[in-house]
């Protein structure tokens, strides 16, 4: 065990009473996701690929029926966190947060300007950055240019569905993604309404955590479409997603309105 | 509790990414993508992220089964592996163990390979032994072991990126190779010209700078008339071809022949293209060809591999980085199950079995007498099982009822056999005709390695127990070589088998599970000190000089008729997968592509009254099916497109058996076809 | 050059546009031919999908008519329908299709000539557009 690795063990199971702890460690020459008991050994723990772990978290949970994970979140993660307890996905009692701030090369390639965790477990926290050079260029150019730019983008797509796939905030049991009704197209690419219909899907719990762009094998810069659609609700609503404190999902509820159970699709 | 992350690798297509299988007690919940995989890259395509939910379906194999009568019932291990081994060593002392096959997988590891071959020349003591290989790159082990004296990738896939020129051809590749397809766009998007030379308008061949529609069976036209531009035009390497290369007049006189016009007539490619192909091709600093089935599957497809090699040499675009030539081979291991000698003429690491010292150094290793005849390949067993001379088969994951030619002539082979033995993880349509069925382990539920396309050995690990009593190849071929009464199948662990393997292929020498664990290998890896070889005939050919091959354009074996007026070629998506023994059962990839369908050319569906979405019948010679038309501009005039993946309506009914007179490859993808409204 | 003649999708609620386009056929109101109407049973019904659908093919313009504000079948569906266009607009925005492409008004049961109103201007805007661009883009 490293001292990262005896750090996180630390936090996890002495200071936040975890069960169980969800980090990465050094693993046959690569660097993977694990999860442990508490007395396990983590190993050589790093910290330096951003795995989406709530993601992984999210299709080990329903297995796991008792006892609290504690998990290693960057802010965003944290604010995915926030997004899926609120949607009822986890019991938030049951899970503990060992804050990571992100080193400044991964802020920059996520062109974050959120990037501090409330509490600092782990890493120096770093100032965020505040502009997407993509997205200011996608504003400039005329509309007709915009399209030509993303339709050359969306040509690439080969329907991998690692951007729903990877995407902590991405959960519906039926996709509309996967129906004929919405995307039309047989085969691939998809055609630019399938890139549409998912970013209006979210729009409003997209936290900005970047695996959709990281794990797209053709590169479309599809982080920037994620904050184009968030600097959009953010002009109409004042909405911001990732905070737990918001009663209910803006574009599902209405003002006032709880979240019925059954309702977590949008 | 328990909650694993496994490292493995995909048990799709040959990128060979890595990625982690999730699982929680015993139970597999997903699949997570490995960040620091090079191949990868923490990015996998649909059939990736899916490659966990066929493994635990209900479908799977799970107890051995032996045949009564007409019916399959349930044994024990003991009696179908006695059952076995009895009838085998009954139908060897009476018609000779050449009378026996044994059709190894490239769906297996190496371990497995090198084992099933084994078994088939040191304890039955035959040579014939083949795999699916043959009816995707055998053309390709041929062709470029004439030209280059290896017959692999030449260089490795990350070098697609930074590549200035890429060449591809009779590759659907960010469809098949999805990985790959991205590596080649990736590149494309920052600049390099990107040319597609195929029937089909592809995904890549939209986005490429130059698409080139060629009539299906013209391949050697356009290549030499590429030569020929290269030539005419002074584009050629001079030094290159005077220092590593020979046989070069002998190229010069044929191509002189494929002057642009003719190739036009020839081959429907406008001549301003093919010359416009043939000075970016030459003219650009890095030049690769990448190419898969569209050249190999042809009866002629050891000429066309050899023609696309004499491209390379005429320009000295090989040896160096983001060069050469590159097979994308389709399966997980068909690379590693052709390193591993489940080839009729090979032993383990292209060893000849007819060259007296390579068969003393294997009599020596193995302690056994060993025959120098070489053995059948799977396309010739199935036309001797069907006359009689091959009496049994033994199979380990092939299922020829789909994916062989002319479908009707195999069932008549497979039922005309004395003994039939299949292992596999699901019941297939070859299953059915089996005497014995073995249940198999799937690839999450054993150890051992893989060689993906770009000859990288990846490691496959244990993640979950198999279901019932399936076991791992390698034990059942280990548990059959004992009961044989064989020596030299006593291994305990698949690490043990993988150092005997690099203890006889010399390309395999310093690989081992240890190094492994810690490092990346690429062979040739000859010892234990050396780091792997990424990129082949740097600074000249091992065997001295690559040799230019003058072959001629001849055409397909069966051109469109009168009643067959239409070319039909087969091939795959990017959802389903070769037979669909497992993609089909992943419901995400069956939604995406559900069904079986024929693409047809708008100008050809309208005099036929066929509309998008219509029943259409299509006939061959063979047979007919009957499926969903989708009418399209994607395609060239007078070509069909069926993929092969769909049991109901089998493109392999119709396909042309005919074979490659070197390579004894099938003509899987030109046959005369006539379609109607069903 | 023939005159462009769009193509047109008008989303109608059952309980009040569908009846106020109802109510301008039978007034024998003139209006241009472009519009297909859908009859759904609430503005709520219709899923940004199915514009952002029709919008990829190629149809020139997408109408959604609902009850007013307060006027609601079912209470709070065109409350919800009000949240969720200036969104998909503002999408359309982002991937450069004009965004005045999708409208979103309310129509009553009683209001025929609304209606009317309401589709001959946003044909006119549409025919000032010119056609989908998307129409020849072929992906």
């Amino acid at each position: 065990m490293n001292e990262l690795g005896k750090k996180l063990c630390d936090i996890a199971f002495d200071k936040q009473k975890a069960d169980y702890l969800l980090a990465m460690r050094e693993e046959s020459g690569n660097v993977a996701p694990v999860f442990i008991s508490k007395g396990e050994d983590i190993g050589e723990a790093n910290i330096d690929y951003p795995y989406q772990l709530v993601t992984i978290l999210s299709r080990i949970y329903p297995w796991l029926n008792k006892g609290k994970i504690a998990i290693v979140a960057r802010r965003c993660d944290e604010k995915a966190l926030n997004e899926t307890i609120k949607r009822g996905l986890f019991d938030g009692n049951r899970i503990a947060v060992i804050g990571l701030a992100c080193s400044k090369e991964q802020i920059k390639k996520c062109r974050c300007n959120d990037p501090v965790p409330t509490k600092v477990d782990i890493g120096e926290p770093n100032n965020g950055v505040n502009t997407d050079e993509l997205m200011n260029k996608l504003q400039r150019i005329s509309p007709e240019e915009r399209m030509d730019f993303w339709v050359r983008q969306f040509k690439k797509c080969n329907k991998c569905f690692a951007c729903t796939t990877n995407c902590p905030v991405c959960f519906c049991e039926d996709c509309v993604l996967e129906e004929r009704t919405f995307v039309a197209e047989k085969g691939i690419p998809p055609g630019l309404s399938f890139h549409m219909i998912r970013t209006f899907h979210l729009a409003d719990k997209c936290i900005e955590c970047g695996e959709c762009e990281r794990s797209c094998p053709v590169d479309i810069p599809l982080l920037t479409l994620r904050k184009m659609a968030l600097k959009d609700i953010k002009d109409l609503y004042n909405f911001k997603p990732g905070d737990r404190e918001t009663a209910s999902p803006m574009l599902t509820t209405l003002e006032g309105e709880l979240l019925e159970d059954d309702t977590h699709v949008c | 509790m328990s909650v694993k992350h496994v490292l493995t690798t995909c048990p799709y297509c040959g990128c060979g990414c890595n990625f982690y299988l999730q699982v929680v007690d015993n139970r597999l919940v997903g699949v997570v993508p490995c960040k620091t995989d090079e191949i990868g890259q923490g990015r996998l395509c649909i059939k990736g992220y899916n490659a966990y939910a066929f493994v635990q379906n209900p479908d799977r194999l799970t107890h051995p089964m032996v045949r009564d009568g007409h019916q399959l019932r349930k044994a024990t291990w003991d009696e179908a592996l006695d059952r076995i081994v009895s009838e085998i060593k009954k139908i060897v002392s009476k018609h000779g163990p050449d009378s026996v096959v044994v059709f190894a997988s490239a769906r297996c590891t190496n371990e497995e390979n090198y084992l099933m071959q084994k078994f088939a020349r040191a304890a039955i003591g035959t040579n014939n032994v083949d795999h699916c290989a043959r009816l995707c790159h055998a053309s390709t082990v041929a062709g470029l072991v004439y030209s280059f004296g290896s017959g692999a990738m030449t260089n490795s896939i990350p070098e697609f990126e930074n590549a200035d020129c890429i060449l591809v051809t009779g590759s659907n590749t960010l469809e098949t190779h999805p990985l790959i397809g991205a590596r080649i766009v990736k590149a494309l998007y920052s600049g390099a010209k990107v040319i597609v030379v195929d029937p089909r308008e592809t995904p890549l061949s939209r986005l490429a700078q130059l698409s080139l529609h060629q009539k299906p069976g013209t391949d050697i036209a356009w290549i030499h008339g590429i030569a020929n531009v290269i030539i005419s035009e002074d584009l050629v390497d001079k030094e290159f071809v005077a220092t590593k290369t020979k046989h070069f007049e002998e190229l010069k006189k044929v191509v002189a022949e494929y002057t642009p016009e003719k190739v036009e007539k020839l081959t429907g490619i406008p001549k301003e293209k093919l010359m416009e192909v043939a000075r970016v091709y030459a003219k650009s600093k890095k030049s690769m060809i990448a190419y898969a089935m569209g050249i190999t599957q042809h009866s002629n497809g050891t000429a066309i591999v050899k023609s696309l090699a004499n491209l390379s040499m005429l320009t000295g675009h090989i040896g160096k980085e983001s060069t050469g030539v590159n097979p994308l081979r389709g399966q997980n291991n068909v690379q590693g199950a052709c390193d591993a000698g489940s080839l009729p003429n090979f032993y383990p690491g292209y060893q000849l079995v007819a060259n007296g010292d390579m068969k003393a150094k294997f009599e020596k290793a193995w302690g056994q007498t060993l025959s120098d005849k070489p053995g059948l390949t799977i396309t010739e067993a199935i036309e001797k099982a069907a006359t009689g001379e091959i009496k049994a088969v033994i199979t380990f994951g092939e299922n020829m009822m789909i994916s062989d030619p002319d479908i009707t002539h195999v069932e008549k082979a497979l039922s005309n056999l004395e003994f039939f033995a299949v292992a596999d993880i699901f019941p297939t349509e070859t299953s059915k005709f089996a005497h014995v069925v073995l249940p198999a382990a799937c690839y999450a539920e054993k150890d051992g390695t893989f060689t993906n396309t770009d000859r990288k050995v990846r490691r496959v690990r244990k993640a979950v127990d198999g279901p019932g009593e399936a076991l791992p190849d390698w034990e059942i071929v280990c548990e059959l070589g004992r009961r044989y009464g064989a020596q030299g199948f006593d291994f305990n662990s698949v690490s043990d088998i993988m150092d005997e393997f690099a203890s006889v292929a010399p390309a395999y020498g310093g690989i081992s599970f240890d190094r492994l664990e810690k490092e990346m290998l690429t062979w040739p890896c000859p010892s234990k000190d050396h780091a792997g070889t990424r990129i082949l005939h740097v600074g000249g050919f091992k065997i001295g000089k690559g040799q230019f091959a003058p072959v001629s354009h001849e055409p397909p074996a069966e051109e469109p008729s009168e009643d067959y007026p239409m070319i039909l070629t087969t091939g795959r998506n990017l959802f389903q997968y070769h037979t669909g023994t497992m993609t089909r059962r992943t419901p995400k990839l069956e939604r995406e592509s559900p069904e079986p369908y024929v693409e047809i050319h708008k100008a050809d569906a309208k005099p036929l009254g066929v509309e998008d979405g219509d029943r259409v019948r299509i006939s061959s010679r063979r047979g007919s099916i009957t499926l969903a038309a989708r009418v399209t501009d994607r395609i060239t005039e007078g070509v069909i497109f069926v993929p092969f993946h769909y049991a109901e309506a089998a493109a392999n009914m119709l396909t042309n058996p005919v074979l490659d007179p070197i390579a004894k490859i099938p003509e899987l993808k030109v046959c005369a076809a006539r379609v109607e409204k069903a | 050059m023939s005159e462009f003649n769009p193509t047109i999708l008008a989303f109608c609620c059952n309980w009040c546009s569908y009846a106020g386009a109802d109510l301008a056929g039978v007034s024998r109101l003139q209006m241009p031919p472009n519009v297909h109407v859908i009859r759904v049973m609430c503005s709520a019904a219709v899923k940004p999908e199915y514009v952002f659908k029709a919008l990829s093919q190629g149809i020139d313009g997408v109408l959604v008519l609902g009850c007013h504000i307060g006027d609601c079948h079912y209470m709070t569906g065109n409350h919800r329908t009000a949240k969720r266009f200036p969104l998909a607009q503002k999408i359309l925005n982002d991937v450069g299709i004009d965004e005045t492409r999708l409208k979103l008004d309310w129509v009553s049961a009683a209001e025929g000539e609304k209606f009317q109103q309401v589709i001959t201007e946003f044909v006119g805007v549409i025919k000032k557009l010119g056609p989908n661009p998307l129409r020849e883009v072929k992906f």
